[in-house]
C-alpha cells in the first residue's frame, strides 16, 4: 500500500522536494554571500544596531529583500499549490478516471487505503512545512540579527515555527475533501485556491482575537517602540483618563497635511499630549509568537482533522 | 451446495429513485452465471453491490469469500506500466499468484514493461482480468467484460476466462447485453429489468422448461403459462412454460436462449424465480 502511494504521488513528492531543494540552494547561497559581505566590509562592534553600522545593515537589508522578492509569495502560494496537486488529485482523479473501482475492490478495504494515503501524503506535507520553515529560520538570522520581525510580519509569521507545516496541512486536507465532493479534480483545485485564500484572510482578522491584547499608554509620540508588535486598535486618553476615540474640542487646530508631509498632524499630536492627552495603543507583542503559532496551528490541524474526517466519510458511503 | 453470491430483498435508490429493489437471488459456486438485461436495467448496480462500491438502501448481498471485480471501462492507472500493474495488485491482495499473472500476461504476448496508456482496448481487457484473476478470487465480477472489444478480442477474452473456470472452483459473474455473447459460456441466467429481477437458475433447466409455441392466433394453449406472445398476421408465437398443448395446430420446440431472454424482456411482468433457501418471501 505504501509502494502503491509512492508510485502513484511521484510526481508531486519529485517536484516539491526539487523545489525545496532548489529553495534550499538559493538560501544558503545568499547566506554564504551575505556573511562573506559581513566578514569583508564590517568594521569592529558590527553588525550593531549602532548608528556606524549604517552601511552594512543597508547593504544587507538590499540582499535580503532581493531573495525575500523571489519567495515572499510562499505563503499564500504554497500551500495552494500543495492543496491543489496533493490533495485535490488524491481522490479527485480516482474517481474522474474510474481507477477507484480498481483500487477499492482489491482485498485492501477502502477504509486502509484512505488511512495509508492520507497519514503518509499528510505526514510528508508537514514534513516539507517544516523543512521550509527550517530554511528560513536558519536563513534570516544572518541578516535581521537583534530585530527580528518574524510576529509582525504576517508574511514571515506563515513562514517561520510550524504554520507552515500547518497551512500545508490544511490546504492538502481541503483539496482531498473538495475531491471527494466534486469527484473532479479541476473544480477540487480551484476550490483549493478560493478555500486557502479566504481562510488566510479570515485568520489574518481573527489573529487579534487570540490573545487579550496589551495595552500602553504613550505620550510625546503615538508610534509604538516595537517594530515587530501588531498593533490592534489605539485610542486617545483625556487627561481625565477616560478613553476616547477622537478628542472632539481639545483646543488644538489640526489642519489637513499636503504631500507625504506629516508635519500638521505631528504639530496637533504635540499640542494634545501638551494638554495632557495620551495616546494608548493596544497589541499583541512579538513574546507571544509561539502562542500565536500554536493557536493558529491548532485551528489549522482542528479544521483538517475536520476536512480529513468529511472526505473519509463521503468516501467510505459511497465509494462507487 | 452453498452460494458464490446471495442478495437477499436488496433495494438500492439513487436519490429518490429506485435503480434495483426487492432483489434476491443466488449464485451457485462453480457456475458461469451470465446477468443480462436492457441499459439501465441494474445489472451495473447489482454488480457494484455484490463487491462492495455500494451500500444498498434495503436488504442485502452476501459472497462468499474473495471477490474480484473488473469494471466496465476496464480501469488501470494510464501512468503504470503493465509490470507496475502487476506489482500494485500483489500489494493490495493477499493471495496474489504472480505466476499466473505473468504466465497469462506473456500467452497473450503483452510485455511487462509496456505503458497502460499504450495498450490497445482489447490489451487493457485483458491486463484488467488478468488482475482479477490472479488475485486468486472465489467469485470473479466482470461488468461487460466485452463491451467494445472487436469480435476476435471478444473470443480471446472470453475463451481466457472460461479457461481460468475450468482450472478450479471459481465462480463468475459477468454481465452483457449481447445475448449470443453468452450462449456458448455461461451456465447461469440472472435476468434484470427496469430494476426488478425477472430470471434466475440453471440455463438447461430454464431451456427445458420453456417451449416456443407458434400457431393460429386465437387458439387457446391449454395447460401452459405464456410467458409473452408476438403477433405477426394471424399467426402468433408465444413464449410458454409447461408441457406442449395436445391441440395439432400448435407446434412446439425449445426455445434458444435469446428467445427467452427476449420473451421475459417484452413482458416485464412475467418472472421465473426459484425458490430461495432461507429467504422467506
Amino acid at each position: 500500500m505504501i509502494w502503491v502511494t509512492w508510485r502513484q504521488h511521484r510526481p508531486q513528492i519529485f517536484v516539491t522536494a526539487a523545489f525545496l531543494a532548489l529553495l534550499g540552494a538559493l538560501l544558503l547561497g545568499s547566506a554564504v554571500e551575505a556573511s562573506w559581505y559581513v566578514s569583508a566590509h564590517a568594521r569592529p562592534g558590527c553588525p550593531e544596531p549602532a548608528l556606524s553600522c549604517g552601511d552594512l545593515a543597508a547593504a544587507l537589508a538590499r540582499r535580503y529583500d532581493a531573495v525575500y522578492s523571489v519567495f515572499g509569495w510562499m505563503p499564500l502560494v504554497a500551500p495552494a499549490l500543495i492543496g491543489a496537486f496533493w490533495g485535490a488529485p488524491l481522490l479527485g482523479r480516482e474517481y474522474e478516471r474510474g481507477t477507484h473501482r480498481l483500487a477499492w475492490t482489491q482485498a485492501v478495504p477502502v477504509w486502509r487505503w484512505l488511512a495509508v494515503k492520507l497519514s503518509v501524503l499528510g505526514g510528508a506535507v508537514v514534513a516539507g512545512g517544516l523543512l521550509l520553515s527550517l530554511m528560513v529560520s536558519l536563513w534570516r538570522p544572518v541578516f535581521r540579527s537583534g530585530g527580528d520581525s518574524t510576529f509582525g510580519n504576517i508574511g514571515v509569521f506563515n513562514m517561520v515555527g510550524v504554520e507552515p507545516a500547518a497551512w500545508w496541512l490544511y490546504a492538502f486536507a481541503l483539496g482531498t475533501a473538495a475531491g471527494a465532493l466534486f469527484r473532479r479534480t479541476l473544480p477540487a483545485m480551484a476550490l483549493v485556491v478560493i478555500g486557502v485564500t479566504v481562510t488566510m484572510f479570515t485568520l489574518f482578522r481573527l489573529s487579534d482575537h487570540y490573545a487579550e491584547p496589551a495595552r500602553v499608554e504613550l505620550s510625546g509620540t503615538v508610534v509604538l517602540d516595537d517594530r515587530d508588535a501588531r498593533l490592534v486598535r489605539a485610542a486617545w486618553v483625556e487627561p481625565s483618563g477616560r478613553e476616547i476615540a477622537e478628542p472632539p474640542d481639545s483646543g488644538c487646530a489640526r489642519r489637513v497635511d499636503v504631500g507625504q508631509s506629516g508635519k500638521n498632524a505631528e504639530a496637533w499630536q504635540a499640542c494634545l499630549f501638551g494638554k495632557g492627552y495620551r495616546y494608548a495603543v493596544y497589541y499583541q507583542p512579538p513574546s507571544r509568537f509561539w502562542r500565536f503559532q500554536w493557536t493558529e496551528a491548532g485551528i489549522l490541524a482542528l479544521a483538517s482533522a475536520a476536512l480529513g474526517g468529511l472526505a473519509v466519510r463521503r468516501t467510505l458511503r459511497r465509494p462507487g | 451446495m452453498r452460494p458464490a453470491m446471495e442478495a437477499t430483498g436488496l433495494g438500492v435508490r439513487y436519490r429518490r429513485t429506485w435503480v434495483l429493489r426487492d432483489c434476491s437471488l443466488s449464485v451457485p459456486a462453480g457456475r458461469v452465471a451470465a446477468l443480462v438485461g436492457p441499459n439501465g436495467a441494474g445489472k451495473t448496480t447489482l454488480m457494484h453491490a455484490a463487491v462492495g462500491l455500494l451500500k444498498p438502501a434495503l436488504g442485502s448481498v452476501r459472497v462468499a469469500g474473495e471477490v474480484a471485480f473488473v469494471a466496465q471501462d476496464k480501469p488501470l492507472y494510464e501512468s503504470f506500466t503493465v509490470a507496475q500493474m502487476l506489482a500494485f495488485g500483489r500489494r493490495m491482495n493477499t493471495r496474489w499468484d504472480a505466476a499466473v499473472a505473468a504466465d497469462r500476461l506473456a500467452g497473450l504476448g503483452i510485455a511487462l514493461e509496456r505503458k497502460v496508456s499504450g495498450l490497445s482496448g482489447g490489451q487493457r481487457a485483458q491486463v484488467a482480468v488478468t488482475l482479477a484473476l490472479a488475485s486468486r478470487p472465489d467469485l470473479l465480477v466482470l461488468d461487460e467484460p466485452l463491451a467494445n472489444l472487436d469480435p476476435l478480442a471478444r473470443h480471446d477474452v472470453m475463451r481466457s476466462i472460461m479457461a481460468e473456470v475450468a482450472g478450479r472452483e471459481l465462480t463468475v459473474l459477468l454481465s452483457s447485453h449481447v445475448v449470443s455473447d453468452l450462449e456458448e459460456t455461461c451456465d447461469w441466467l440472472v435476468v434484470l429489468n427496469g430494476g426488478r429481477l425477472q430470471v434466475s437458475g440453471d440455463i438447461e433447466e430454464l431451456l427445458d422448461g420453456h417451449l416456443v409455441l407458434t400457431g393460429p392466433d386465437g387458439v387457446p394453449a391449454a395447460g401452459t403459462r405464456v410467458v409473452s406472445a408476438s403477433r405477426t398476421g394471424r399467426q402468433v408465437s408465444m413464449l410458454v412454460r409447461g408441457a406442449p398443448p395436445l391441440d395439432p395446430r400448435w407446434r412446439a420446440r425449445r426455445p434458444g436462449l435469446e428467445e427467452l431472454v427476449m420473451g421475459y424482456l417484452r413482458s416485464p411482468e412475467s418472472a421465473v424465480l426459484p425458490h430461495l433457501a432461507g429467504v422467506d418471501a
